[in-house]
């Protein structure tokens, strides 16, 4: 859905000695749906109830493959800095979760159509 | 204010509704584009699902990542709105009522003020300027050895004519205080949780007072989208766009150095080459942009015919200055060769891009790690080697590509 988000363009073509106009009109967007496509595997429930209602899994999913250690830092930092109330029993699964899915073969980009 | 704030409760019955209960009937429409990425994964999605977007690469959809593909450089120097790319670091209001928004001015200024867009239309001059707006991420994705983010290639940038009133006179309509040191800007974007930090960004006070540095509401003659910033965003030609403020809701003067945390303590960058696992380097922040170029004309494998001239085409840009020269350049340290290229019209002046073609007059076999070389009027040049960092930012290295003789 687009809203009429075009302004008129009289402050273009503003005649010399006339104030320049500009008319402001409201604006709305809807954004697609996030599918919030995670693959299968031990620990996926975790990751939803405690990762993507802020962002999608892509954010996980399109990351290098990192260590364990990394990973624990970063989910540490969701927490710590964003203030991400994720469940402390939940890290470890959330951790092998997302090294589980970078050890798989070939190329992860899950929020594919298929 | 917990309105709107997550709980975790909130968050996990949230999660509940939008990931587990959507079927395949969330799914984008597009296809799928390799970005190159060393070692992956590389593929990502293509959509043209997005309001106002033709077909962008979907590098996150909440909060949108939208990544430009290269193809829409292959022409001109203004990038269309519906290819520009798109990030927000904080989900955004899908819905901003003109009438009711405002701009609040305080700190150290004479007298706070809270101002409508008519009376930021009315605040000074209008002024329109073309420039790249580019992720301080761009190409983070291409770094070797690769480090994490957004797993951007090199389409986290884009070029367009923005017109809006000086910040200057923008800030005059509250006054500076003496004590004024620098000025921060906050939009509509906030945190989804309670304590996380806001995303908010500040500039010196003499780059505050440049007289190209803008609150605009027009994007390419068109009002902002919802996605670049409606109503207003903050536009600081020459420096990365974690600086140009989208939404702008929230103008405040500082009378020293800006603690929070987007500017202390990350969009930072290390004073001195560091190798992968140095810690405690000193840092300073992400600011001006250097050269970069690119070869739109051919993509890396492809065939070129031999015993012809070869002409090559491509976009440059000089960063915080303008662009002296660009340069096609061989293999290797040095590049071995180099041939001058020719600069297209300096149409829309130094924070523009720009385009460039070079005809090399008889291609006797491969023309193996080739690549542009931009130069701009400070003296500063694409380098042969990445300047690796941990956040992959900056990124300017000479882009190769390889092209078989046939």
């Amino acid at each position: 859905m687009r809203a009429a988000l075009f302004l008129p363009l009289a402050f273009l073509l503003a005649a010399c000695g006339a104030a320049p106009r500009v008319e402001f009109a409201d604006a709305s967007i809807t954004l697609p749906d996030d599918p919030g496509d995670l693959p299968e595997g031990p620990g996926r429930d975790s990751v939803i109830e405690n990762c993507t209602a802020c962002h999608s899994p892509s954010t996980m999913l399109q990351q290098p493959k990192i260590s364990r250690e990394k990973w624990e830092a970063t989910v540490k930092k969701m927490v710590t800095l964003y203030k991400a109330p994720v469940d402390e029993k939940a890290v470890p699964q959330i951790v092998d979760y997302l090294l589980a899915a970078q050890a798989g073969e070939g190329d992860v980009s899950r929020e594919t159509p298929r | 204010m917990s309105d709107g704030k997550f709980t975790r409760r909130a968050l996990v019955a949230g999660a509940g509704t939008a990931a587990l209960a959507v079927p395949a009937a969330g799914k984008l429409a597009g296809g799928m584009i390799d970005l190159g990425l060393p070692g992956g994964p590389s593929l990502r999605p293509t959509t043209p699902d997005f309001p106002g977007k033709r077909d962008m690469i979907v590098q996150r959809i909440r909060p949108p990542l939208l990544e430009t593909p290269m193809d829409a450089f292959r022409e001109g120097v203004i990038t269309p709105n519906d290819r520009h790319f798109v990030r927000w670091n904080w989900s955004m209001p899908t819905e901003v009522r003109a009438g009711q928004h405002r701009v609040a001015v305080g700190g150290a200024v004479r007298k706070p003020v809270s101002l409508t867009l008519e009376e930021i239309a009315a605040a000074g001059e209008h002024v329109s300027i073309v420039a790249v707006n580019q992720c301080a991420g761009n190409g983070r994705g291409l770094s070797e050895p690769r480090v994490t983010g957004t797993q951007w290639g090199n389409g986290a940038m884009s070029c367009a004519k923005w017109t809006g009133v000086r910040l200057g006179d923008v800030l005059a309509k509250a006054g500076l205080a003496d004590s004024a040191k620098r000025v921060r800007f906050a939009g509509l974007d906030v945190p989804l949780t309670d304590g996380a930090p806001q995303f908010i960004k500040s500039i010196p006070l003499d780059v505050a007072l440049r007289e190209d540095v803008l609150v605009a509401w027009a994007m390419n003659d068109e009002a902002l989208p919802i996605l670049h910033g409606f109503p207003l965003r903050i536009v600081v030609p020459g420096w990365f766009s974690t600086y140009w403020v989208k939404m702008l809701a929230t103008i405040e003067v500082l009378t020293g150095e800006d603690e929070s945390h987007y500017v202390a303590e990350t969009y930072r960058w290390p004073t001195a080459p560091v190798k992968p696992g140095d810690k405690d380097f000193p840092t300073v922040p992400i600011e001006a942009m250097p050269p970069r170029s690119f070869i739109t004309s051919h993509a890396d494998g492809d065939t070129v015919a031999r015993g012809r001239p070869l002409t090559l085409e491509g976009f440059a840009f000089g960063g915080d200055v303008g662009l002296a020269k660009v340069e096609l350049v061989g293999a290797g340290e040095g590049g071995g060769w180099t041939a001058a290229c020719q600069l297209g019209p300096d149409e829309h002046g130094p924070y523009a891009f720009r385009r460039w073609s070079v005809t090399l007059p008889h291609v006797t076999g491969d023309l193996a790690e080739i690549g542009s070389r931009a130069t701009n009027t400070k003296g500063l040049s694409q380098p042969d080697a990445l300047v690796w960092n941990p956040s992959g930012y900056a990124r300017n290295v000479i882009e190769r590509i390889t092209l078989r003789a046939q």
